[in-house]
């Protein structure tokens, strides 16, 4: 008798381990998210993404599908864009263009206005002079920059974004919305995941970042920072972000450039000089609610220069990371809690802006 | 029906055990993320635990160093330095871990793997 009540004891503990182990096991599978990864090409990068969620395949694969037809709408370099439409008809009529077009120029002359053209979405006259990246990438002479530089003026640019038309005031005029672009990207990929009913997801087109919704473990997206010192192939970083929401989009010299007789060109163009803005900043990184406009800001405060380009951040409520050639990281105060540096070679200072 | 001490000493065995099992496997959730840097520069940076198959980085520079990537760990797998501490040291996986090759100012570390990077910019 009491041989048995000891084995019901003994089975008894042996049952509790077992469900133990068990209950460990579920838990553990239902913490893992479904998520899916891919990665394709638009906007001349690569576009990355993981989405999480039970439509998180579904989710991803719309996000390319609009980014997609994002880049037919305002690659300069498509033959039936909007944009190309709006180039071809600069100095005569107004063009009837799609209100996501009218939306990302609305956006993109109010930071070249708050900037005072420090950004300038006309740029491409000059731009496509220096064609970095591009197959004839080479030092244009003053003459020529001289030449265009005056057909380089946002207020010429026209936009109304109720009738959903735009348009270039004088012939030679031409748009490049090649700093906003992939920023939008970002906006339309987060919309898709919204849309979808994903979880949580992020997307990386080529530097700028969006993240939507909160990751399963409750911490925050991790965004490294790119060391500017480091090859494009063997990326480091030299610290990262963390990110609960919104948009990061980085504008550094090593993105593109080419060396002539000694001399670096980088294509952060200043659209008053025509050249590439030489100010001791390396790279501008902008936290922002927007991802067309963390990347338009980035741009406009590479060239602003650090002091300039913070006040131009407040009045976006945007945060932003200037790292200077001396390797001196100056972080906006909103960035001082988000911000965490790993790389000893940089020293940071907060600026207090 | 009165319990007798062997048995209580059982049963708290079985329930300590369950215990145990229960961390374990809350540790394994956690692996580590390799990171590798030379003269204090982040050059690479393994999440372990997703790491498939093997793979070997030839870092070069004078000391022609080469790491082992493993699912689940990492190592020098050679160094032309004089001491060959960094490479005796074998294989590294957990968190907190770490190996350096002096000479060629080469560091390798492991970290907590819940902080994997989601996304870089710039």
């Amino acid at each position: 008798m009491y041989k048995e009540k000891k084995l019901a004891y003994l089975l008894f503990a042996v049952l509790i381990v077992v469900i133990a182990v068990l209950a460990c096991i579920l838990i553990k599978s239902n913490q893992k998210p479904v998520s899916y990864e891919c990665t394709n090409y638009a906007m001349g990068t690569y576009v990355q993404q993981t989405v999480y969620g039970k439509n998180s395949q579904q989710a991803a694969k719309a996000a390319a599908q609009k980014i997609g037809e994002l880049e037919n709408l305002i690659s300069w370099r498509r033959s039936d864009s909007d944009i190309t439409k709006l180039n071809q008809a600069s100095g005569s009529d107004w063009v009837s263009i799609d209100p996501k077009t009218a939306a990302i120029l609305q956006k993109s002359l109010d930071v070249a206005d708050k900037s005072y053209g420090a950004f300038d979405p006309t740029i491409l006259p000059v731009s496509s002079l220096w064609d970095f990246g591009g197959e004839n990438q080479h030092l244009p002479s003053k003459k020529e920059i001289q030449k265009y530089l005056k057909y380089v003026n946002y207020k010429e640019l026209r936009v109304n974004t109720q009738e959903s038309t735009a348009s270039l005031k004088r012939h030679y005029m031409a748009v490049d919305l090649g700093a906003v672009g992939k920023g939008a990207a970002c906006d339309e990929a987060v919309a898709a995941y919204e849309q979808a009913g994903a979880d949580s997801g992020i997307i990386a087109v080529g530097g700028s970042i969006g993240v939507f919704g909160t990751k399963k473990d409750g911490t925050p997206w991790n965004i490294a920072v790119r060391d500017p010192h480091s090859s494009e192939t063997q990326s480091a970083s030299l610290g990262a972000i963390d990110l609960r929401s919104g948009y990061v989009s980085t504008s550094g010299t090593y993105e593109k450039y080419f060396t002539k007789n000694g001399v670096t060109y980088h294509h952060l163009l200043n659209p008053k000089t025509g050249y590439p803005e030489n100010n001791s900043l390396v790279s501008v990184t902008v936290v922002c609610d927007n991802g067309a406009l963390s990347d338009a800001l980035s741009t406009a405060c590479f060239v602003l220069g650090r002091e300039k380009g913070a006040e131009l951040l407040k009045k976006y409520n945007a945060g932003g990371i200037f790292i200077t050639t001396d390797d001196k990281i100056y972080l906006t105060k909103n960035m001082e809690n988000t911000f965490t540096l790993s790389d000893r070679k940089y020293s940071l200072v907060k600026s207090g802006v | 029906m009165i319990l007798k001490k062997k048995d209580l000493f059982l049963i708290a065995f079985f329930l300590c055990l369950a215990a145990v099992l229960l961390l374990c496997f809350n540790k394994n959730a956690g692996t580590g993320i390799a990171v590798v840097e030379r003269n204090g520069t982040e050059l690479y940076r393994f999440d372990l635990g997703k790491q498939k198959g093997t793979q070997v980085i030839d870092l070069g520079g004078e000391y022609h160093v080469k790491l082992l990537v493993e699912p689940g760990a990492i190592s020098f797998q050679h160094s032309d330095c004089h001491d060959q501490i960094c490479v005796r040291t074998g294989k590294l996986s957990k968190p907190g871990q770490a190996a350096v090759c002096l000479p060629a100012k080469i560091s390798v570390r492991i970290t907590e793997g819940q902080k994997t990077i989601d996304a870089f910019t710039g």
